[in-house]
């Protein structure tokens, strides 16, 4: 049972890995918690189940609503984040005109979606045959799933350490001020960021939606205070922290409820949050440590 | 007796026994009430949006169509102008209260219909018992509702009303001897269900060897369904509303569980088996409303809710469509005020509802039998 | 006179919800003026709460001797949950205090004496309107009070420029422990009286929901100024019935109100009254 509990936890913890990482890197370049990364979550996974209903291929609706949740994650920032940078309007603003924005994608999503839940009527994932691998069952659906979360924050890596972007990005988030001197186009970084950001939280929004064949308006709210945790845990503006954090958040869930202490797992979660953050606030992997005033 | 007593006795027995029949005699469509030509606006408070919003869209979607039967005469309110003012709440707590107020105080509204939630019935109830203000839930089954005072009644079975029939019907037919239970510990309704689960499981001289928890709003019951397999139960008890109800039925198919699963009046929703899949065949639901049930009104209820809405009632709408059916005979009786609404909900005996033959208890709970199901392919059937 | 007589029969719950969010705003008010982003308000209220109820419904105490020990109650968690958070800063501390207000929520949501999720009903609604709005007064007069004070000075300073307060002698570590006793006190009040004039409690009724609320009710109203936290309060808690008659566009009519008031009125609502530059750095 162990076995397959811990493989409970590594599919769940992708999934996670891949939200949370979208938090870390508008905080890391931009200092601001983007509340509404989970409205966008929601919103890709609403997309991806238009596509699909309207005969695209799954493949195919994924990666367009994981680019359309990007393009909404640009719209965020142009809407309610880049107003406030030009008054330096510090941080708990910016927090409060992302609520604003999530309450309107919602508000948008009911209008058009109602409030009914949906679900992926192709692709055969009601009907994916159980993969019994010794003491562990899954099945393909579950199986893609987590090679797609884990093949995106891959890619992710890869683009902040190869590529010109991923460079330019990094040194935003390293010292704004600093990177803006060396002729980084501070506004189109920004835009990236975002759209890098947010596409991979709508990816996972869909993915969630794919694994559970269940897409609702929500469905973003469990784990938008849990992606909280992670990127504490793993250390604000580290990727890699976000990725580890998620798979250790997914396994604490996991085992919380495996040990018959399920009623307690969001206790558990946010008391070893908490107990990382006053031991050690930078997390696993922050560079960042304590922030002074 | 002398002759004079005798004449006397016979003609007021004839007059009781006239103004019996005239009281008693079931109205006929559109028949002309006491308060034909008269304006009665019923105040509904439901959460249209917001987290209860999948549970309040139902419920106004009834009323709706409540009003439109009611304009065409097939609600009969005795040629009164009878409508439903449903008002959204938002699944916000202060906006229950505050609507109940506003009801309350306009002048002109005699009842209120609703909240959605137990919870928000808690909070709002008080206010009316204390003026004697006419509500009537629909879907608040918690324990303790209507014991909030003298003029709270219901409509919907409450959960202990309807599981130990549950289980007793199903242990009757299958003599299991070990069960697991699974309910969500962070809603009234569903901890609720699985409180009355377990004890009522016991009682049967059921062993219960696992409890599981869940939140509302989860999606991966995989680990807890893991611990429970690994406990081989005969029989799962559920404990949910509909989202959780049935990804729990998925995913224990997909886990490869045999067990039997049995539910309550969460999982008496239209579409579980389409979205559950081929492992909610079978699963038993005990339930307050059946789709399928023969009631004069039912079978076209179901029908005109289906066309104008594109999807068939629930019990959420089925209990809100047949609160305006009480309410409806209470007007055609020729209740206005909210005095009259309420010493009219005090006597009614039993009226013919999409629920069936229903009245109240002296509690003021809904006196009507639960409905044992079960889920095939294209809905549900009796459960036998 | 009748037609105000007249016009409280109508919205008593309403007047009465104002007063108790104007309370609850002035509390995360404290801990901004202070520079801290500490969101643990709503706990605090839920934990008064529950200590008021408990005392209440189980143990049959006076309900202005519950109120007493629920404020004690909260500010002392208040003040202890300040240790362990002390070098924190901005947004690890404002997840951290979040963090603390999902651990207050599970435990209330468990515990067999808080009615677990099924919540404490049978409340006995007896905090009238005065009681409410006499302790707002109180509220507002004791930190009117305290802004007289070099305390408020050192406050001040604290959130400008932590060195330089540090460098001038002030001992940053009370002054932020102070501070979050007393937004616990006062969210304590709040959350006392709202035990009182509610029939029913909830877990839910304190978790991040709450906190959000009362987040954007201080950033509307203006972050540092109290008179801000409580028109925000007022107005929003005014606004869904002001706008009722948007049905279905109620949800998005608050999404944009939010976004406009934040992008166009830098201040919040109460720089719309002040002239001068605002000082807004949080």
């Amino acid at each position: 049972m162990v076995a397959q509990q811990l493989l409970n936890g590594l599919f769940l913890g992708a999934v996670y890995a891949l939200f949370a990482v979208g938090y870390t890197l508008v905080f890391g370049v931009l200092d601001i918690l983007n509340l509404a990364h989970a409205a966008i979550f929601t919103a890709s996974a609403f997309v991806a189940f238009s596509l699909a209903a309207a005969g695209v291929p799954l493949p195919l609706a994924f990666l367009g609503a994981a680019a359309v949740g990007g393009i909404l994650g640009i719209l965020l920032d142009r809407v309610a984040f880049a107003p406030l940078r030009r008054r330096n309007a510090g941080t708990l603003v910016p927090l409060i005109s992302s609520i604003g924005v999530a309450i309107i994608i919602g508000a948008v999503l009911r209008g058009i979606y109602g409030v009914d839940e949906k679900h992926f009527t192709t692709g055969g994932l009601d009907t994916a045959p159980a993969i019994h691998l010794g003491p562990v069952t899954f099945t393909a659906v579950e199986l893609t799933i987590f090679v797609a979360a884990v093949a995106l924050m891959v890619v992710l890596s890869w683009v902040l350490r190869a590529t010109t972007l991923g460079r330019r990005i990094r040194a935003v988030a390293a010292d704004r001020i600093a990177a803006a001197l060396l002729g980084v186009d501070l506004e189109r970084t920004i835009a990236a960021t975002f759209f890098i950001a947010s596409s991979l939280g709508g990816a996972a929004g869909v993915l969630t939606g794919l694994e559970y064949n269940s897409v609702t308006l929500d469905m973003g709210s469990p784990i938008e205070l849990k992606g909280l945790a992670i990127i504490i845990l793993g250390g604000m503006g580290s990727v890699t922290g976000a990725v580890i954090g998620g798979f250790i958040i997914g396994a604490v869930e996991t085992l919380s409820i495996a040990a018959g202490l399920s009623e307690w797992r969001d206790a558990i979660t946010f008391g070893v949050m908490f107990v990382i953050l006053v031991a050690r606030p930078s997390g696993l992997f922050g560079k960042r440590a304590l922030r002074q005033a | 007796m002398n002759r004079t007593s005798v004449c006397a006795l016979a003609l007021c027995s004839i007059g009781a026994i006239g103004a019996i029949v005239a009281f008693a005699a079931p109205s006929g469509a559109a028949s002309k009430g006491p308060a034909a030509g008269k304006t009665v606006h019923v105040g509904v408070i439901a959460d249209v949006t917001g987290g209860a919003g999948v549970y309040g869209t139902p419920q106004k979607n009834a009323y709706e169509l409540a009003n439109d039967d009611i304009k065409a005469g097939r609600i009969d309110a005795g040629g009164a102008n009878l409508t439903f003012d449903v008002q959204d709440a938002a699944s916000d707590g202060a906006q229950v209260v505050n609507l109940m107020q506003k009801f309350m105080t306009d002048g002109s509204t005699p009842l209120v219909l609703g909240p959605t939630l137990s919870g928000e019935a808690f909070k709002a109830f008080p206010i009316a018992a204390r003026a004697s203000f006419p509500v009537m839930g629909t879907s608040t089954t918690a324990e303790g509702v209507t014991a909030i005072g003298p003029s709270v009644f219901r409509d919907s079975l409450a959960e202990s009303q309807v599981i130990p029939t549950t289980v007793k019907r199903t242990h009757d037919k299958w003599h299991y001897k070990t069960a697991a239970v699974i309910f969500g510990d962070d809603n009234a309704f569903t901890k609720t269900d699985g409180d009355i689960f377990t004890r009522e499981l016991k009682a049967a001289g059921v062993d219960v060897v696992d409890t599981e928890t869940f939140h509302i709003k989860d999606t991966d019951f995989q680990p807890a369904l893991t611990r429970i397999e690994s406990k081989h139960p005969d029989v799962i008890a559920i404990g949910a509303l509909f989202p959780e109800a049935t990804k729990i039925i998925q995913q224990a198919g997909k886990l490869g569980i045999k067990a039997h699963m049995i539910g309550g009046n969460g999982l008496n929703a239209p579409d579980m088996y389409s979205v559950a899949g081929p492992s909610a065949q079978g699963t038993v639901v005990g339930a307050a409303w059946y789709s399928g049930a023969k009631y004069p009104s039912n079978l076209a209820f179901v029908k005109s809710y289906t066309a104008k809405y594109g999807k068939g009632p629930d019990q959420f709408a089925a209990q809100s469509y047949a609160a305006a059916q009480i309410v409806a005979d209470l007007v055609a009786h020729g209740a206005t005020t909210k005095d009259e609404m309420l010493s009219g909900l005090r006597n009614v005996r039993v009226i013919q509802t999409v629920l069936g033959p229903i009245g109240f208890d002296p509690n003021r709970d809904v006196k009507s039998s639960p409905v044992i199901l079960s889920i095939v392919k294209d809905g549900f059937t009796y459960f036998h | 006179m009748n037609a105000l007589a007249d016009f409280y029969a109508r919205h008593s719950q309403l007047i009465d919800q104002i007063g108790i969010n104007a309370v609850l705003a002035l509390s995360l008010s404290v801990s901004l003026q202070a520079g801290q982003l500490a969101l643990a308000q709503a706990a605090f209220m839920g934990i008064a709460a529950y200590v008021s109820a408990i005392l209440t419904l189980n143990y049959h105490w006076p309900t202005a001797a519950t109120i007493l020990v629920a404020v004690i109650a909260a500010a002392v968690v208040g003040a202890a949950l300040a240790y362990p958070v002390r070098r924190l800063r901005g947004v690890f501390l404002a997840i951290a205090t979040i963090g603390f207000g999902e651990i207050v929520r599970v435990i209330a949501n468990n515990l067999g004496v808080t009615g677990g999720a099924e919540g404490m009903s049978g409340l006995p609604q007896d905090a009238n309107t005065l009681a409410i709005y006499a302790s707002l007064a109180v509220v507002a007069l004791v930190l009117f009070l305290l802004s007289r004070t070099k305390f408020a000075l050192a406050v001040a300073l604290v959130r400008e420029d932590e060195h330089a307060a540090r460098g001038v002698g002030v001992d940053v570590g009370t002054v932020r422990t102070l501070s979050l006793a007393l937004g616990g006190a006062i969210a304590g009040l709040a959350g006392a009286l709202y035990a009182h004039s509610s029939a029913f409690i909830t877990p839910n009724d304190f978790g991040f929901e709450r906190m959000e609320q009362i987040l954007v009710w201080c950033v509307i109203g203006g972050v540092t100024s109290p008179v801000g936290a409580v028109l925000g309060a007022a107005g929003l808690s005014v606004l869904p019935e002001l706008i009722r008659f948007l049905a279905d566009y109620r949800e998005i009519t608050n999404g944009i109100i939010l976004l406009l008031v934040i992008v166009f009125v830098p201040g919040g609502l109460a720089s719309l009254w002040r002239r001068g530059p605002v000082r807004v750095r949080v």
